[in-house]
């Protein structure tokens, strides 16, 4: 019998949310297109704007050209590199960019550089830090004017009777044993924990304030008080409600999350940036079983304080700090340096950042999974008991 | 059946300290009848009748309604009582017929017993041609109905009305008042809260005078005409409360 009931509000619950714009919207909608969105504005960027920027030849100045007709040339040839007249006021121009940089060569190079040996030439590049155009400037002459400084140094070489090889004493290898799952841990595992812990939340909101706080407020809460239903039979039907709507917007989220990152690398990949994605089903699947209880727990928590509120507006304006409580230590997965451990485990909501982020990076350290999901479990309950205890207090449902 | 002993409720305020809003109410209401609760705002009226419908616990005494305790067996008691007061408000995104279920299946009863006793309920009340527009878009008027439909749903022999037609106009107050005339005919139960001394001398077989918490004189209308030698309910109700 009380299984029926709290299924009847549930079913009643779920057809009056879905017929709830500001639900449908905060629910639904927003979480859907919100990454598609932002992925694509970023993509725009790196795809349109960036590259443009990129290939766009930057302006630079040869200053002291005559010092050095050899490497100008070789400047000059460079297809990435514009070169423009020599002009006095060269910085200001670096700093109104009007112009990316300009290559000094100190008197005499050239002669120098075959006369007096013994000296060293400095080559100074003017450029304006941060700025792309610039730094492209830097990148090329100076890998021009290296190329210039080898062919010398072969040369030299070649004068005393040596081999490049004779002058390099040893090689230097970088080698990545990282797997790609690692790598895009990293990365996704960085951010992905943070935006699941928020998107639970904010998921359960509406529904949350709407159910309580909005019951009282258009005068429904006595109407469903004089119901048979047992209190305990309501709150577990408008519970089980707003966990639903709590899973279905953080699920939705890293599903369009996902696509949107699939269709966004191979339009990257077409322009030879492909971007490694590698979250397997396997941690997917973890991570989701570990944010169900965390969800329970926003959901339980966030009907226990909006039912304190007379309406709707008096409910947002209480539920607003606790948003700070879940986004800070729900931060934890995104702050270099924090190792989960045996106590960390039982610090609700960071526990589950940190967590995900692990298993993101396909570490699965079994005891604190079990330990985390059992904690979680706690909390949630506890929770639960909360609601059920609030909805059966007078001065809290009937507060004027 | 209703049968109040001693009902008491005490409310804690944080600046009054502890209010007495019902103070020892003791009644007897009988089936076929109809028991008027007459007070001024704040006597009470509302507390009592909350209680009786199991949504605020007594402080101490208790009650029996349709012979189920309001203390111990709280669920029973809500499964044999309507309860309609102008603070009981539809939900707004459900269709009226779609209301009316919601609560019918609370009251567990089964779908095809459901649809026949809405399809009844609609038919008396005449609200066949709304009954898949939403609550929200309806009339005053309609919205009376879906909630009288509300109460009707589960054929409670035990109907609680909380100051019914309090802000309602002539016509549906109208609708209401022989709504409450009906439900005696059909032998229930009837307790009914008001300020309006003209509906109560219209409508009520018994009258308790309830001020401050306590029910101060009771009795059918010519026993209290002739206990305080007045004609005119106002006039009795001014001397009982000024007493």
């Amino acid at each position: 019998m009380a299984a029926r009931k709290f299924g009847v509000v549930y079913r009643k619950e779920l057809m009056d949310t879905l017929r709830d714009r500001r639900t449908i919207i905060g629910s639904i909608i927003v979480p859907l297109l919100m990454f598609p969105l932002i992925f694509l504005i970023i993509l725009f960027f790196g795809v349109f704007v960036l590259p443009k920027a990129m290939k766009e030849s930057p302006s630079v100045m040869l200053k002291g050209e005559e010092f050095a007709p050899a490497l100008a040339r070789a400047l000059r040839a460079e297809a990435k590199l514009q070169v423009v007249p020599y002009a006095a006021d060269y910085v200001q121009q670096i700093n109104d960019k009007k112009l990316r940089g300009v290559v000094e060569f100190p008197t005499g190079f050239e002669e120098n550089l075959k006369n007096k040996p013994a000296e060293t030439q400095t080559v100074k590049i003017f450029y304006y830090e941060g700025e792309v155009r610039s730094l492209s400037v830097v990148r090329q002459a100076e890998k021009t004017v290296k190329a210039y400084g080898e062919g010398i140094v072969t040369q030299r070489l070649a004068a005393a009777r040596l081999a490049a090889a004779d002058v390099s004493v040893f090689a230097l290898e970088k080698l990545n044993v990282a797997s790609a799952e690692k790598v895009t841990g990293n990365v996704i595992g960085f951010i992905l924990p943070y935006f699941i812990i928020i998107l639970c939340l904010t998921g359960a909101m509406y529904p949350a304030m709407d159910m309580t706080a909005g019951e009282k407020e258009r005068g429904t809460m006595e109407t469903i008080l004089v119901s048979p239903a047992s209190r305990t039979e309501l709150v577990l039907g408008k519970f089980l409600l707003v966990l639903s709507t709590s899973v279905m917007t953080t699920a939705l989220s890293v599903i369009s999350l996902a696509i949107a990152v699939l269709i966004g690398g191979q339009a990257l990949a077409k322009v030879g940036k492909g971007i490694v994605v590698a979250v397997s089903v396997k941690s997917a699947a973890v991570v989701f079983l570990m944010v169900l209880p965390l969800a329970a727990t926003f959901s339980a928590a966030l009907l226990a304080i909006s039912l304190i509120a007379r309406n709707y507006r008096e409910a947002q304006t209480y539920l607003a700090p606790l948003m700070f409580l879940v986004v800070i230590p729900g931060m934890a997965s995104m702050v270099p340096g924090i190792e989960l451990n045996n106590r960390l485990a039982l610090v609700p909501i960071l526990n589950v950042s940190l967590l995900a982020k692990e298993i993101f990076a396909g570490q699965y350290h079994w005891d604190l999974i079990g330990l985390i999901f059992l904690s979680t479990c706690v909390y949630a309950a506890a929770a639960l008991y909360a609601a059920v205890r609030q909805f059966n207090r007078e001065e809290v449902l009937f507060r004027t | 059946m209703i049968e109040s002993q001693g009902l008491t409720k005490i409310f804690k305020d944080k600046k009054r300290g502890e209010i007495r809003a019902v103070d020892g109410v003791s009644f007897k209401a009988q089936p076929g009848q109809i028991y008027g609760l007459l007070g001024a705002n704040g006597a009470g009226k509302t507390t009592t009748l909350r209680m009786l419908a199991t949504i605020l616990k007594p402080s101490s005494g208790t009650a029996k309604v349709a012979g189920f305790d309001v203390v111990d067996d709280p669920e029973k008691v809500r499964s044999n009582v309507g309860f309609l007061s102008t603070a009981t408000a539809l939900y707004g995104r459900l269709t009226a017929k779609e209301f009316v279920e919601y609560f019918g299946r609370l009251h567990g009863m089964d779908e095809a017993a459901l649809a026949k006793r809405i399809g009844v309920i609609f038919d008396r009340l005449d609200m066949n041609e709304f009954r898949d527009r939403r609550c929200d878009k309806l009339s005053t008027g309609m919205k009376q109905k879906v909630s009288i439909a509300r109460t009707l749903v589960h054929d409670p022999p035990v109907m609680i009305f909380d100051e019914p037609t309090i802000g309602l106009d002539v016509m549906t107050a109208r609708v209401i008042v022989q709504f409450i005339r009906e439900c005696r005919a059909q032998g229930k139960t009837v307790i009914f809260s008001t300020h309006v001394m003209s509906e109560v001398e219209k409508l009520c077989d018994t009258i308790g005078i309830i001020h401050n918490g306590k029910v101060l004189a009771e009795g059918t209308l010519p026993q209290l005409r002739e206990r305080y030698a007045e004609q005119d309910m106002e006039e009795i109700f001014v001397k009982v409360v000024g007493e």
